[in-house]
């Protein structure tokens, strides 16, 4: 019985001694076992016994904690940090990815089969890729105009809010993030009227007799605004804009302008200094915002379905179809996992480009 | 059919709040809470908010129902005649979206908790083949002699033993006469190149496929299989090819009609009687073809143990006193007989509503009138996903 009580304190103190390994291990062990449990690995009594181990670890924890005294706390409050996030992440990233995963691979016995069975059927993400290329391509190419505009109309002004708001910065930031005060359905279904064939904007094209120029650049097909790919893109523009305008902001904002003098002392034009010294300065901010912008955009339905017609719908709409109209579980998942995997590549690729690892 | 919005006759506006206005400002708050997870959601307790739920003891009931479908005395009423305790809420918007959401439960044979549904008779009857509702207390609703002869003995319900009907309504084509700058009267005129892009459809898939089938001369009760009905699908996707329709919609084509950027749309009939008040250019017509009839119609949930509770709820929207009033309302056509004498009695504005031929149509209107009879699992399998396909979901 001795023996018992003196190897557990001799196993207690070794562990003790090394108190970043229990920190790391109890955070893994934490992890693993939230997975298991919300993805349902383990049912029943076995889940019970995956519960008590998870206890037991943090019970583990507590006492090395204590045990360890101040070095060893020191040592494990990293660890202690990460897991809210950890456990987090696991619980509500992991394991539904995990069950999306497997309801992708599925497949359905009737029609109103709650119950998919896993049957490896890659069938569904073949229809995801072939049924549904038209929304994919669709959903990029709205995303990337969208982002790329938000650029155009988003760079500027943070430069001009940044540089030459004075006193005005935080009223002018106020103004861009005043939108966001109203629910977003509600911002996007009052283009409805302000688009409208028979609304102000078109009424006014008509008026200057210029509604030809919007016919040959396609933003106006069959004399009217609501209800094309433009007004769709429009739509994507105008909701994702502040996303694009704070992060450049901030990092623009950051900037010494002493910087941009050194630079026209040293010689260069003014286009050479915003080039050479302003730009490169404020590329994580773009980068941010791009990121910001099109990920969110890509998976968008809202837009495509008050502001488009049966031509512009996007992979979101599919989706949503797919899950709560035609009750496709498994094409559903199949296609939101493609549009995962797609958006990672993209990011990636992204981040390459971009380089801004040395920047940031 | 999607969140119905229906309105009222103005002069009905003087005492109470009137459907259109309950629905916007009901819109306005939904769309305020609506976040992307929620839209997303696809199962889950139903988000509802609870009219009336006076406690007291005793019997209880709980009618899940289309948005806007009730007046605001009748479960009052009904509370104080009966002494059942009923809770009543309005979260049933969509058909499909609802059997997303009651099938986790249901298919596992556990019980949800509304008693009773109002869906739309074709969802109505995929819940009686699936076996998720139960017979209901016929014996104790007397009133179910009040049954239009019409809406008796459904090819999915022979009896009549699982479905009372809620309301019944037509889908027909609404057009703005100021932009089509003619009179319409057939299914053609949807198609005509004239209004190239200002033609809404509904995204309820059997009035608008019912509609274009008529047009090519079918009789829809009918059509049984995909393959019979392919030309439909058929003229569909050539006309969204062309860019000749503008848009699928629920019930929101009632702002874009009005609004002008509808020349014409498929449409239903209660939606349009209050629009026409409004906005005289909007009207509504039968096509010459005929027109789609359809109805909600209430059913009993599986595993629900108040039957004394839902035979009462019947027979009183049963009694034509109590329907009348609800017509008065939601404008829709009652399935109960003797609401038209009601309401004639009722006088004022209400006795004018007795003699709208789009509440009481005249037999010609009836005769034009087809409904679609039940679709096996695997054809409605194919109608669906060839529907999706189009709408471009």
């Amino acid at each position: 019985m001795v023996s018992v009580v003196s190897a557990g304190k001799k196993w207690g103190k070794s562990l003790s001694s090394r108190p970043e390994n229990v920190g790391l291990g109890v955070m893994l062990g934490l992890g693993v076992g939230a997975v298991a449990l919300a993805a349902q690995w383990v049912k029943g009594p076995s889940a019970m016994l995956v519960a008590i181990a998870m206890l037991a670890m943090v019970v583990g924890l507590i006492y090395t904690a204590f045990a360890g005294g101040l070095e060893a706390r020191k040592s494990l409050a990293p660890y202690g940090l990460l897991k809210p996030g950890m456990i987090w992440l696991c619980l509500f990233f992991l394991a539904p990815l995990w069950a999306m995963v497997v309801m992708s691979l599925s497949s359905k016995a009737g029609r109103f089969d709650f119950f998919p069975d896993f049957t490896w059927n890659f069938e569904n993400y073949r229809i995801a890729l072939t049924k549904f290329r038209p929304q994919f391509i669709r959903s990029f190419s709205y995303a990337g105009i969208a982002t790329m505009l938000t650029i155009v109309i988003g760079y500027p002004l943070a430069y001009f809010i940044a540089f030459r708001g004075g006193k005005y910065r935080n009223i002018l930031l106020g103004l861009v993030v005043i939108p966001f005060f109203t629910s977003y359905l509600i911002r996007t279904l009052a283009w409805n009227n302000i688009l409208a064939d028979e609304g102000p904007v078109v009424s006014l094209i008509n008026k200057l007799h210029i509604s030809g120029v919007f016919e040959s650049l396609d933003i106006m097909q069959n004399g009217k605004l609501m209800n094309t790919p433009a007004a769709v893109i429009g739509g994507l523009t105008y909701n994702f804009l502040p996303f694009m305008v704070l992060p450049i902001y901030v990092s623009l904002e950051k900037i010494d302008v002493r910087l941009v003098d050194a630079a026209m002392d040293l010689y260069s034009s003014a286009s050479q200094a915003f080039r050479k010294v302003v730009l490169p300065l404020s590329l994580p901010g773009l980068f941010a915002g791009s990121l910001l912008v099109f990920i969110p955009a890509a998976g968008d339905f809202v837009n495509a379905q008050f502001l488009g017609n049966p031509q512009t719908t996007m992979i979101g709409n599919s989706i949503q179809d797919q899950f709560l109209r035609q009750l496709n579980y498994p094409v559903a998942s199949a296609m939101s996992f493609v549009l995962m995997i797609i958006i990672t590549i993209i990011v990636l690729i992204y981040t390459k480009f971009m380089g801004t690892e040395d920047l940031a | 059919m999607n969140t119905r919005r229906t309105t009222t006759p103005q002069s009905v506006k003087a005492s109470r709040l009137n459907r259109r206005d309950f629905l916007i400002r009901g819109g306005l708050m939904g769309a305020g809470a609506l976040s992307l997870p929620a839209l997303l959601a696809a199962c889950g307790g139903g988000s509802s908010s609870s009219v009336d739920t006076a406690g007291g003891g005793g019997s209880s009931l709980f009618f899940e129902n289309w948005p806007g479908y009730m007046d605001e005395k009748t479960v009052g009423l009904f509370q104080a005649a009966s002494g059942v305790s009923m809770k009543y809420t309005e979260a049933f918007n969509d058909n499909n979206e609802y059997f997303a959401k009651i099938q986790p439960e249901l298919s596992k044979g556990k019980k949800i908790a509304p008693d009773i549904l109002a869906p739309t008779f074709w969802m109505a009857a995929r819940l009686i083949q699936l076996g998720w509702v139960q017979k209901l207390p016929k014996a104790d609703i007397p009133n179910f002699v009040n049954l239009r002869d019409d809406l008796r003995g459904p090819s999915w319900d022979s009896g009549d033993e699982y479905n009372l009907p809620y309301q019944t309504g037509i889908a027909g084509i609404a057009y703005n006469s100021k932009i089509t700058g003619r009179e319409l009267k057939s299914v053609a005129d949807l198609f005509d190149p004239a209004f190239k892009g200002k033609i809404g459809m509904l995204t309820e898939m059997r009035d608008t496929i019912g509609l274009i089938l008529m047009g090519e001369g079918k009789k829809i009760a009918d059509v049984k299989t995909f393959d019979q009905a392919s030309v439909a699908f058929d003229k569909l996707t050539k006309a969204k090819n062309d860019g000749q329709i503008r848009s699928f919609t629920g019930n929101d084509y009632v702002d874009d009609l009005s609004a002008g950027n509808f020349a014409a749309c498929v449409a239903w009939s209660g939606d349009v009687l209050q629009l026409t008040k409004d906005n005289p250019d909007v009207k509504f017509i039968v096509p010459e073809e005929g027109g789609t009839s359809w109805y909600d119609t209430m059913v009993w949930v599986k595993g629900s143990e108040n039957s004394d509770s839902v035979a009462k709820w019947m027979n009183f929207l049963y009694d034509p006193v109590n329907a009348a009033r609800l017509t008065a309302f939601v404008q829709y056509i009652s399935p109960v007989k003797g609401v038209q004498d009601e309401l004639a009695k009722m006088g004022g504005d209400n006795a004018k509503l007795a003699e709208d031929p789009l509440l009481f149509p005249d037999a010609a209107t009836f005769a034009l009138l087809q409904s679609w009879g039940a679709l096996a699992e695997e054809e409605e399998a194919k109608f669906d996903e060839a529907f999706a396909s189009i709408t471009g979901a």
